[in-house]
């Protein structure tokens, strides 16, 4: 269709002449195609595997299996300590956020860094740690058995399992509540504090209940998520038989206790995916009742501790420093000790552990497959979570609730079900016994990681943005590639950086999904602990911790 | 540049609501028109299906010559040849401002040479010479709204679409982008459709102003006309503040429903015809005169607000139940006071049914 434009034919310029196209809405471009390849990679990453679970378990009856005598036991285990180290965490996580939001206890920022160091921790290797603390050969022990003539008490065992579970969750808690305590405008507390009341009792009667939904969200979270944890049950309870799932699932696994281990396996996968499951339909029955919150200008005000200004500082600071930097200066006195047991003393320092645990033959097969994993599930998982996290923010479709959350469904399964829906899964893709299987878990795990690190930023951007590119001439996926997607590719990278971050120090999935010559770093130090090898192990441990909390600081400098 | 025309055009959102209802609408080449309604009157959506953001459900939408929307097919956006500036300026924070305007040139595929001129010439042109290499993130909001004006009209569209443009914007700046934005588009000749919920901002502006509600035009006309003959009493409480009153009409003149309010056939204009009827009263024909508390008696208002105006103060009446906008040039009564009221004049129109 030629038109004669006067502006643009005298400036020897044209604009491409108006095109109809014909039944707009069904038109297959770029946009639609990219949503369809991720909702494909959605379906083989996310929906199959989790499906295959549930299949298998209904396809054989192995509910008499469930109902033996250690399946019950393990369970129970399983389900009390994620509800009490839930429980835990939210409480002292909450108790923390209030404290170093909202007061001007002394030294806040910093303790804040400390407080949420033990999210960078691994597990395992936290419970590594506390053994150093409190475990039947600890200093502490010692000392109190040369006083009394019997040890104080160990970590081992189910009390410690809670403990550790709360010690590494606890952060999230805190992390959830200090942001809702963020969006709460400081304008309600205000008009509280007009209306009469004490800042104490503008803080516990407005802003307080009004955190409700991210107390009982933070709890869902951690709660699922430590129903299998495997570290720190396998590392604290196996020595006292505390047996939970996951540590059930993997003497299965290993040593064919059972007939047909997959299928049991499977069945005790899908109970626990129908339990995440059904805790995920109540947080968001929970999140419905939620309450819109206006933005507010004005900065809150710090409740002022006056004169117990002193003793609560001292108090939380110790609290603090005693659950995270304690238990490096345990792992790095056990590195730099020859044997668990032998006094700390100039004189019995070494650094043999060191040497050792870096030299062992299997430190440099883990690290390898460790990083090769590691550095593939990141850059899979940043360019799944670009497109997703970029389509269901800046597009209009009716899928776009659906595909988010089928991405970050995999965030409320515990990674126990998604290492046993990969291994029922493995032999039918032609994945069985290699490190590709793990990498295909990495993925399921991760990928939610970048997808809200993308969304969560570009969802507070209007879309008129995208709007003035198609006015200004682009097509829609064209608007997509040079608005939306740019606009998310920072998030994206540090996504990326977050999920390898994360599979590098992993255990869980990984060690259920361990192949021949295909050990990861968690599994090689998880190996040298069962081993007996306490102080390699430990020095192993703070070697990729530090590594980690080096990398992560990097990461969020550059970000910046 | 290029005219603009909506033939019966109607929007029904998939919920069924109407968006847009039977719109006839000619915007001339190089005409200024505002889109002026209440909030959910449908002037944005209005212009949205003028952008191809919206499909409307009937009618034709045409651009210059071209069909762009026929209630079958629709030209995307893209492939409409027009600039658009947002509420929010929509400033892509990734590009440096000299990329942010180009950008339309090179979707058009503009040779580099021309691109760099072209942007060096409309940055000039709305007052931010020498900005091409700036980070949006640093400009103000005034200056990012330029921004945005300038990425509009660099392609040198058919239509410069400008959606609330200027109203994120506090007040001082905004009237200085008024005179600016009228200055440049009437220099460029260029097609302008202006939404705005403001009234001074639309009167001021535009050739012609388009009132909105409910989907449906009420009244397409120049801002003198707009404000001097209402075509509907509803026109004339939104764009003017006007008191509507409900009475009946005869031969003596009018009566209100419930009310002492009187007024003689010769205060009246508009329609005719005689039985039920609804007038409009603009605020500037309430005359008040104050009046002693003692001699007050039923047919006496008391003042329920009092507000300072430049040109006159604004002062709300309550007269024997009714509530009466009145623009007093003199008076400026105290709230509580008694006031004797006098209706210079009124719009009369068909009772609204």
């Amino acid at each position: 269709m030629q038109r004669a434009l006067a502006g643009a034919a005298v400036r020897g310029r044209a604009r491409e002449g108006a095109r109809p196209v014909r039944a707009s809405r069904l038109r297959i471009d770029g946009v639609s195609l990219t949503r369809a390849l991720l909702w494909v990679a959605c379906l083989a990453l996310v929906l199959v595997p989790l499906g295959t679970i549930l299949v298998l378990a209904a396809g054989g009856n192995h509910v008499a299996t469930l109902l033996q005598g250690d399946v019950v036991e393990a369970a129970v285990n399983s389900l009390v300590s994620a509800t009490l180290s839930a429980a835990g965490a939210v409480v002292v996580g909450a108790g923390l956020a209030v404290l170093l939001d909202r007061t001007d206890l002394p030294g806040r920022r910093v303790l804040r860094l400390f407080a949420l160091s033990p999210l960078l921790v691994p597990p395992f290797v936290g419970a590594i740690a506390w053994i150093g603390i409190a475990g039947p050969t600890s200093p502490v022990n010692f000392w109190w058995r040369d006083l009394f003539g019997a040890p104080l008490g160990t970590i081992y065992g189910g009390h410690g399992v809670v403990f550790l579970l709360v010690v590494h969750s606890y952060p999230i808690a805190m992390l959830v509540v200090s942001a809702a305590l963020r969006r709460v405008p400081a304008d309600l507390e205000h008009a509280a504090r007009i209306g009469g009341a004490s800042a104490v009792r503008a803080l516990g009667t407005v802003t307080v209940p009004l955190l409700r939904p991210a107390l009982v969200s933070s709890f869902t979270l951690i709660a699922v998520s430590n129903l299998a944890d495997f570290g720190i049950p396998s590392i604290i309870g196996l020595p006292e038989r505390y047996v939970t799932l996951s540590t059930l699932v993997y003497r299965y696994i290993q040593s064919g206790t059972v007939d047909r281990p997959l299928e049991v396996v499977a069945t005790i996968g899908a109970v626990l995916l129908v339990i995440a499951l059904v805790a995920l339909v109540l947080d968001l029955l929970a999140s419905r009742r939620r309450w819109e919150l206006d933005s507010s200008a004005s900065t809150p005000q710090r409740l002022p501790l006056g004169r117990s200004r002193p003793l609560v500082a001292v108090l939380a600071w110790a609290f603090v420093l005693t659950l995270t930097l304690l238990p490096l200066l345990a792992l790095l006195s056990q590195s730099l000790l020859p044997a668990p047991g032998v006094p700390l003393a100039i004189e019995n320092l070494t650094l043999d552990n060191v040497v050792r645990a870096v030299t062992a033959k299997g430190t440099a097969t883990g690290a390898t497959t460790s990083v090769l994993l590691a550095v593939l599930a990141g850059l899979v998982c940043g360019v799944l979570g670009l497109g997703i996290g970029t389509l269901v923010t800046r597009t209009r479709a009716r899928d776009n609730g659906l595909l988010r959350a089928v991405a970050i469904l995999p965030q409320a399964v515990p990674g126990l079900v998604i290492a046993v829906a990969w291994l029922v899964l493995a032999p039918r893709i032609g994945l069985f016994n290699t490190p590709w299987l793990i990498l295909c878990a990495y993925i399921t795990s991760f990928v939610a990681l970048v997808v809200q690190a993308v969304a969560a930023p570009l969802a507070a951007t209007p879309l008129t943005v995208e709007e003035a590119a198609r006015a200004s001439g682009a097509s829609r996926f064209r608007a997509l590639l040079d608005v939306s997607f740019r606009m998310a590719v920072p998030a994206a990278l540090s996504g990326t950086v977050l999920v390898a971050l994360t599979a590098v120090r992993e255990l869980t999935l990984s060690v259920l999904l361990l192949s021949p010559g295909a050990q990861t770093l968690g599994v090689t130090i998880f190996n040298l602990q069962q081993a007996g090898a306490y102080n390699a192990a430990s020095a192993l441990s703070l070697l990729i911790t530090l590594i980690g909390l080096a990398g992560l600081g990097l990461a969020a400098r550059s970000s910046r | 540049m290029a005219s603009v025309s909506l033939d019966s055009v109607s929007l029904r959102y998939p919920s069924g609501a109407m968006g847009l209802a039977d719109i006839d609408l000619q915007v001339g080449d190089g005409e200024f028109v505002a889109l002026l309604g209440p909030s959910g009157s449908g002037k944005t959506t209005l212009l949205r299906t003028v952008a191809g953001f919206l499909a409307p459900t009937a009618g034709v939408v045409r651009i210059g010559p071209d069909v762009v929307a026929d209630g079958k097919t629709v030209v995307p956006p893209e492939s409409r040849g027009l600039g658009m500036v947002f509420q929010q300026h929509a400033v892509w924070p990734h590009w440096n401002v000299g990329r942010n305007v180009e950008y339309p040139l090179r979707r058009a595929g503009v040779p580099r040479a021309e691109r760099s001129a072209r942007v060096a010439e409309v940055l000039d042109l709305v007052g931010l010479d020498g900005y091409a290499r700036r980070d949006p993130a640093t400009l103000s909001g005034g200056q990012r709204q330029r921004v945005a004006l300038a990425r509009a009209i660099v392609g040198e569209p058919r239509v410069l679409l400008l959606d609330e443009a200027l109203s994120a914007l506090d007040e001082p700046l905004r009237d200085r982008l008024r005179i600016e934005l009228q200055a440049l588009t009437r220099r460029m000749g260029l097609t302008v459709l202006h939404v705005t919920h403001d009234r001074d901002e639309a009167l001021a502006l535009a050739d012609r102003v388009v009132v909105l509600d409910a989907g449906r035009i009420q009244q397409v006309a120049t801002p003198a006309e707009l404000v001097e003959r209402p075509a509907t009493a509803l026109v004339a409480r939104f764009v003017s503040d006007a008191t509507r009153v409900l009475g009946s009409r005869d031969a003596s003149g009018f009566a209100a429903d419930g009310h002492p309010l009187r007024l003689p056939a010769s205060g009246l204009q508009g329609a005719g015809e005689h039985g039920a009827c609804e007038i409009a009263i603009l605020p500037g024909d309430v005359e008040i005169a104050p009046t002693p508390a003692e001699s007050a008696s039923a047919d006496t208002a008391t003042v329920v607000s009092s507000l300072f105006g430049r040109d006159g103060n604004d002062v709300l009446l309550d007269w024997a139940g009714m509530t009466v906008r009145c623009h007093s040039r003199t008076q400026r009564p105290a709230v509580g006071a008694h006031v004797d009221v006098a209706v210079r004049r009124a719009v009369a129109y068909a009772a609204a049914r």
